[in-house]
């Protein structure tokens, strides 16, 4: 049953929390707060992970803490792509272990609902501590619905309250308040969910002491609802989330946070939850953190929301979730499954944008995913979502490249617009590849390779120009008006690369046969010119996007560096 | 920025030595021929400079070894050690069968999957997906390789290739002013 597993999970992470947590939160934590690079976090993984250490660890009584960390994340506005990945880990942690959810898989499709309702319930609170410390997935994810999520003037004195915790455990996570905000809404408010029952257990002993006597009424009131309750809880206004997973678990470590519950209590509480069957994993942690029951629902356990929805309850009393956790999370799991390893790799890419997350991506098997509120949390759904976030990242990048096409958005118009410029790139290289055999009766190319060594000395001089290589423009002149014997006899102001193959040349010229002598010193003179602003041309535009080039298998974190 | 730079420079090296080749086999040819060969130099220049590392230049590779006139330029240009490693990555080409089938497993998943939509959006969507759809196709159908290939990575390929098309382009309208200037000296 769940809640057995929860319960070990509780104890388990109460120990391991503390180990994985600081390792991984915090690394997430500095990344994860800086609301830019949440949107371009694909993976939500960093956060689910580190949600799921806080919560072990938060076994003290971060819970407050956790609510002064949700609301921050859930400003930002990039939750869209984080919300893809928290789905898909939602489902492949649901069924595993979740001591935060952040293991791999399962909870992460909990998350993504628990997001959802997090992001909902969080928005306000995030907006009111402006703490930012959210992971970066959660805002990414969260920020959508959060922003709905109406703010109360109680949580918002709540999470100011917890946004300086600095007891215990939660101080710790808290600081780096990127990813442990996931995991504090979930350590306080966590008490009383299951899945992130690790997040709950130092949810509960962070500060929900008061919660946890609610939480005990609510878990059995709630039987039905959401993690999404608990957001409301959190938001106390809110709980526009009720349908959103994730709202609930906002809301929820929100109040759990803001009422102080005891870690003890909310264990139990917690324990009861997990029957309860709050989808959302504890690996889904990474959203808002506020909400272990969204994180629950998203697990791969189907356990109903009620479980979930009590504990959130526990500190609004708000049970209006309906459970349709439990249904999003059997398939978010499954999504789960299917996507990860696809999409694990292309995140891992992203991940170098984050920064200190990409620690953690290579690691994760699966992308944690949270749903966005007022969308579906079907596994499916989800699942798709990742793959459609990944694919405008990407789309971003061909903006980039092809002229023309930054005022363009939506695929179709961009994609007709990649269309023609690879048509018009290969008829342009048709067109030359014909110019150059009129041009050669014979394919001759030994003024070729001459013409070829002014082409590289021509690129040296801009190049040097862009700080290339100081020593190409120094040997520039002189190569011309030195004696053609000269110019063979080696630059040595050109780069190492232009020399080797300038010398490559060279030498297959003089096996070819000389005779090129004579025209050395004047065609210099006049390619030069020619060619000269054909480089610097070719440099301008190529230059940004040689590098990219270069660095083409590179993961795309680093083209966006370049870019 | 050699980074830059080296990229154009390795790309004119191998195609410089491909077009030697070809001129010093054959005597005469026609201008068809020599732009063919200028071509197909050019393209497995670029595609090498990749050393396979990217499924179009894998793709471009292997589909200019398949005439064994082709092959030794080919060769040549690549490298012994790079063409075993491109036979080798050849062999994931079946792999693509098996992404081709898993697609066509996944449609067929997705048509019995019941969105709700609201009508009127249904239709919004479905030209949407339409055009896309049709678009994705004839990009496929640019880039080399591409057919078998999920959206995701032919987006990337497109990246790749484009970058390497520019470099191309590049390189070889240089060589081409510079040769019409020494041929007009």
């Amino acid at each position: 049953m769940d809640m057995g597993d929860e319960d070990k999970f509780e104890v388990d992470k109460r120990s391991e929390d503390s180990l994985n947590y600081h390792s991984s939160d915090w690394r997430f934590g500095g990344a994860n707060l800086n609301n830019t690079s949440m949107g371009s976090i694909p993976m939500g993984i960093p956060m689910t992970v580190c949600k799921g250490d806080l919560i072990g660890s938060s076994s003290c009584s971060s819970a407050t803490m956790v609510d002064s960390f949700c609301p921050t994340p859930w400003d930002h506005p990039t939750n869209s792509q984080n919300l893809g990945f928290c789905d898909i880990n939602v489902q492949n942690n649901a069924s595993s272990s979740n001591t935060l959810g952040i293991r791999k898989g399962g909870p992460g499709a909990l998350r993504a609902s628990g997001v959802k309702s997090l992001d909902i319930g969080w928005n306000s609170t995030s907006s009111m501590l402006k703490g930012g410390l959210f992971l970066p997935n959660v805002p990414g994810v969260l920020p959508q619905s959060l922003s709905q999520f109406p703010a109360d003037s109680g949580f918002i004195e709540r999470a100011a309250r917890f946004s300086c915790f600095g007891s215990g455990t939660f101080s710790d996570m808290v600081s780096p308040f990127s990813i442990p905000e996931s995991m504090s809404p979930y350590s306080s408010s966590g008490v009383a969910m299951q899945v992130p029952q690790e997040v709950f257990v130092g949810n509960g002993s962070k500060s929900m002491s008061g919660g946890q006597s609610q939480k005990n009424e609510l878990n059995i009131a709630e039987a039905s609802k959401d993690v999404t309750l608990t957001v409301e809880r959190g938001a106390t206004e809110g709980s526009p989330l009720k349908n959103e997973r994730k709202n609930e678990s906002f809301v929820r470590s929100h109040d759990e946070a803001k009422q102080g519950v005891d870690v003890s209590g909310n264990e139990s509480d917690e324990a009861e939850f997990s029957g309860s069957g709050d989808q959302e994993e504890p690996s889904m942690l990474e959203g808002t953190g506020g909400e272990p029951s969204s994180v629950k629902g998203l697990g791969s356990k189907k356990r109903k929301r009620s479980c979930q929805d009590t504990e959130i309850d526990q500190v609004k009393g708000a049970p209006q979730q309906p459970c349709e956790a439990p249904k999003d999370n059997s398939e978010i799991q499954q999504k789960g499954d299917q996507n990860p390893t696809s999409t694990t790799n292309k995140t891992t890419g992203k991940h170098g944008k984050q920064g200190s997350q990409s620690s953690d991506p290579p690691k994760e098997e699966y992308i944690h995913v949270r749903a966005r509120r007022g969308q579906a949390t079907n596994s499916h759904s989800l699942a798709e979502r990742v793959r459609r976030e990944k694919i405008s990242e990407r789309m971003k990048f061909l903006q980039d490249l092809v002229p023309g096409c930054s005022k363009v958005t939506g695929k179709a118009v961009m994609l007709d617009e990649i269309i023609n410029y690879v048509q018009s790139l290969q008829r342009q290289v048709e067109f030359l590849s014909m110019k150059l055999a009129t041009v050669n009766p014979r394919l001759d190319f030994n003024i070729e390779g001459l013409l070829a060594k002014d082409i590289l000395q021509s690129r040296a001089g801009p190049s040097s120009a862009l700080g290339f290589s100081p020593d190409m423009t120094m040997a520039f002149p002189p190569l011309h008006q030195s004696q053609p014997g000269l110019i063979q006899g080696g630059l040595p102001g050109m780069g190492n690369s232009s020399n080797a193959l300038r010398r490559t040349i060279n030498s297959q010229l003089t096996a070819m046969g000389g005779g090129y002598k004579e025209p050395t010193p004047q065609l210099p003179n006049v390619w030069e010119d020619e060619l000269h602003n054909v480089v610097q041309m070719s440099f301008g535009n190529n230059a940004p996007h040689n590098s990219q080039e270069l660095n083409g298998s590179l993961p795309p974190g680093h083209m966006k560096v370049e870019l | 920025m050699g980074a830059p730079t080296s990229l154009k420079q390795k790309f004119l090296k191998k195609w410089i030595m491909g077009l030697q080749i070809c001129g010093s086999s054959k005597k005469e040819m026609g201008i068809l021929e020599r732009k063919k060969a200028i071509k197909l130099a050019a393209d497995v220049a670029m595609a090498s400079t990749r050393t396979a590392t990217t499924c179009w230049s894998r793709a471009l590779i292997a589909n200019a070894s398949k005439c064994d006139e082709n092959k030794m330029l080919v060769e040549h240009i690549m490298g012994s050690s790079q063409s075993e490693r491109l036979s080798v990555k050849s062999a994931c080409m079946g792999c693509n069968k098996r992404i081709r089938s898993k697609k066509i497993l996944g449609r067929s998943k997705s048509i019995s999957r019941v969105k709700k939509i609201a009508p009127q959006k249904i239709l919004a969507n479905s030209i949407a997906k339409r055009l896309v759809k049709k678009r994705t196709q004839v990009l496929k159908s640019l880039v080399p390789g591409g057919e078998s290939m999920d959206e995701f990575s032919l987006i990337e390929e497109t990246l790749d290739y484009i970058l390497s098309l520019r470099t191309q382009v590049s390189v070889m309208r240089r060589l081409a002013n510079a040769t019409e200037h020494s041929n007009r000296k």
